[in-house]
């Protein structure tokens, strides 16, 4: 359900103002909201020394979250409580050094890393020519490395041909292949005919490697032992680089709570945006749940003093339409999540969450329905439940998986179903409403399904009668035509199948004909669109059969397959594989498609999205 | 030869809409994808959008069915 909200009237001698406002975030109940214009009120503002603290700490703050974001590691928690005089200097420093440190160190482990990628490119050749470069070259030897890309091996012979006329066989050539498929050739000739070496190395098309930056200048011997050396000292220097970071990282805590405290006063700055006021007085409007207003006025007058009153605004006064909260009991609230996929219902219409809570996991066990995916499922719930903390999504998810789970259970045992007809063949599970596998029973549940989905789409349009009757009365009788009329096609349709008396088929049409004009008049031209359009969403309900079908004869396949391997092992690891593919399709398409029924077939007949987030002006916290 | 017909309706049935659907979701499934990337928000969106088109394949599964169980297979 949606709480019910009261907007409150906050009002008082403009001085208690600043602590009217501490007070408020400390309650955390009221989600403030710009009070109504009035011609003795001037709308709230902040002085000129105000907007100037408010600069410096968004400076602070940038600062901080800064240093934060650059410390990485766990998102520390705030201290235990903030001091009384916050030591805004000291704090405006310390966030300063460090975003400047950590950027450094952010920098300077950057650079490292790209110096021993490229340097880790070379390593491959380093590696193959390294012993020849450690013993070192004789002096007056020239040393080139040259690439062959993979294809051209051919040109080797060619080169050696020239080098062989050139140099009089006066040089050294050493080929090593690389991962890649090209070949590197390490050349070492006499100093003297390095020139007319380089200018036979051009005329060849071939490519000399270049050495990576930081070692142009110098030549292959020198470089080479250079970048090895290089190469093996780098990852020292990021291990100090990394501890230096978990030095600076004591100082996480401290900035957390600066960030904190930060974060409060601007939430304050921005409070007195939203407090209107006149010579002498203040006014502060927001919104609080009805059942917490007492409290706020009892708080406020005890901690701000009686010259604070509150009052409650009427309900024909409020300006501006009041945020939502959503509060289901205990068995319902995973199922916010799924409400909470789209965005919130408007204040004052349905939440449809306790509606998904019954229906979801109904659906979700209908199509599965099978004891030994249910057991599966409810096992892999216990643990997401057991590694998850209270109130998180995956907390959520784990509660509608087990619930998703009882319901598979429960429609496994109506069905006979266990890993498919394995609990057929192995304990005699009998089925005790519908057998899946039989076309006669198949054609039941059908029948089964598209009835669930009537009852479904005529709740939805209740619902749509409910939420509508307060605001747009001919929008509510509208909707109501539908249902009735919903109702009274599918009595028709039973009469000519002759589930009903055939005898009643006159006069369901005939109250079909009568209704419809009064139909057209509710709802416009479109109505009879939108009648058949209900049809088709309540004949979309054959997806429950549709998919539960496949579901249980993909898991008959298994075991089938499994029985034809022809020895116990091989049919064993084959039948658990196949019905572990079978279990993650049977967690996804449920889901997606049990979802989809309800945004589309279901809400589409009366949620009214576009509600307001409450957000209570309260002390900042991490998300 | 009945069995041949029955069989081959049954499969077109269920092979025109899955190919209906196929094409469908190739052109959702880029632009959900890119809408994604943009805005993250939109994934529930995006699943309804992808689960639309496969109405037609389980309604085309229906209708093999009835087809099979008319004809006794």
């Amino acid at each position: 359900m949606i709480l019910r909200m009261s907007r409150a009237r906050v009002l008082g001698p403009r001085a208690a103002l600043p602590r009217t406002l501490e007070v408020l975030q400390d309650l955390g109940f009221l989600h403030l909201s710009a009070p109504a214009s009035a011609p003795a009120l001037a709308p709230g503002s902040l002085s000129p020394r105000e907007l100037r603290l408010e600069r410096q700490l968004r400076r602070m703050l940038d600062d901080v979250e800064t240093a934060l974001a650059q410390l990485g590691g766990k998102e520390p928690a705030p201290g235990p409580s903030p001091p009384p005089a916050p030591p805004w200097t000291a704090w405006a420093r310390s966030a300063r050094r460090t975003r400047h440190e950590a950027d450094r160190l952010r920098e300077r482990t950057q650079a490292l890393n790209e110096e021993r990628a490229l340097l880790a490119k070379y390593q491959e050749v380093m590696t193959a020519f390294g012993g020849l470069f450690q013993r070192g070259v004789a002096p007056g030897v020239r040393a080139y490395l040259v690439v062959l890309r993979s294809g051209q091996g051919a040109n080797l012979e060619k080169l050696r041909a020239l080098l062989d006329v050139a140099l009089r066989k006066d040089y050294e050539l050493r080929s090593h292949p690389l991962a890649g498929g090209e070949l590197v050739l390490l050349l070492l000739v006499p100093v003297g005919t390095a020139a007319h070496v380089e200018r036979l190395l051009a005329e060849s098309a071939v490519e000399q490697v270049p050495l990576p930056r930081g070692y142009e200048g110098q030549s292959l011997t020198d470089a080479v032992p250079r970048m090895v050396q290089r190469l093996h000292a780098i990852p020292g220097e990021l291990a100090e680089l990394d501890a230096l970071r978990a030095r600076m990282s004591e100082r996480a805590a401290g900035l957390a709570l600066a960030r904190a405290v930060i974060q409060d006063r601007l939430a304050r700055l921005d409070g007195l945006r939203l407090a209107a006021s006149s010579a002498h007085a203040f006014v502060l409007e927001g919104w609080i749940p009805t059942t917490n207003l007492p409290d706020l006025v009892g708080r406020l007058a005890e901690r701000v003093g009686p010259e604070v009153a509150v009052e409650e605004v009427a309900a024909e006064q409020w300006t501006a339409e009041a945020p939502v909260v959503l509060q289901n009991p205990r068995l319902f609230r995973p199922f916010q999540l799924l409400v909470g996929m789209l965005p919130l219902p408007r204040y004052g219409t349905i939440d449809p969450t306790p509606f998904v809570a019954i229906f979801f996991p109904l659906f979700f066990g209908l199509m599965v329905g099978d004891v030994g995916y249910g057991l599966l499922l409810f096992g892999t719930g216990l643990v997401l439940r057991w590694r998850s903390i209270p109130a998180s999504r995956l907390r959520a998810v784990s509660e509608i998986a087990i619930g998703c789970a009882l319901f598979t259970v429960i429609f496994g045992v109506l069905f006979g179903e266990f890993f498919g007809d394995l609990g057929r063949r192995w304990f005699g599970m009998r089925p005790l409403v519908l057998d899946r596998e039989e076309p006669r029973d198949i054609v039941s549940f059908l029948g089964l399904c598209v009835a669930l989905g009537l009852v479904h789409v005529v709740l939805g349009l209740a619902l749509g009668v409910a939420s509508a009757f307060r605001g747009h009365r001919r929008q509510a009788v509208g909707r109501g035509l539908s249902a009735v009329m919903i109702l009274l096609i599918a009595a028709a349709l039973l009469a000519v199948l002759k589930v009903l008396p055939h005898a009643l088929l006159t006069p369901l049409v005939v109250a079909l004909l009568v209704l419809f004009p009064l139909l057209v008049v509710a709802e416009g031209l479109v109505a009879p669109v939108e009648l058949l359009s209900t049809v088709g969403n309540i004949l979309s309900y054959a997806r429950i059969m549709a998919l539960g079908t496949a579901s249980v004869m993909l898991a008959v396949v298994a075991n089938r397959l499994a029985g034809a391997a022809g020895s116990l092992v091989v049919g064993i690891v084959f039948g658990l594989l196949f019905h572990l593919v079978n279990f993650l399709l049977a967690l996804f398409s449920p889901t997606i498609h049990g979802l989809r029924l309800h945004y589309v077939e279901f809400f589409g007949r009366f949620y009214s999205p576009g509600g307001v987030q409450y957000r209570p002006f309260r002390h900042w916290r991490t998300t | 030869m009945q069995i041949f017909w029955i069989t081959l309706s049954a499969a077109t049935a269920i092979a025109i809409p899955a190919l209906a659907t196929a094409w469908a979701q190739s052109r959702i499934g880029p632009a959900a994808a890119a809408s994604l990337a943009e805005k993250p928000e939109l994934s529930t969106t995006v699943i309804v959008m992808l689960a639309i088109p496969e109405t037609m394949s389980i309604l085309g599964f229906v209708v093999a069915m009835f087809i099979m169980f008319r004809a006794g297979g």
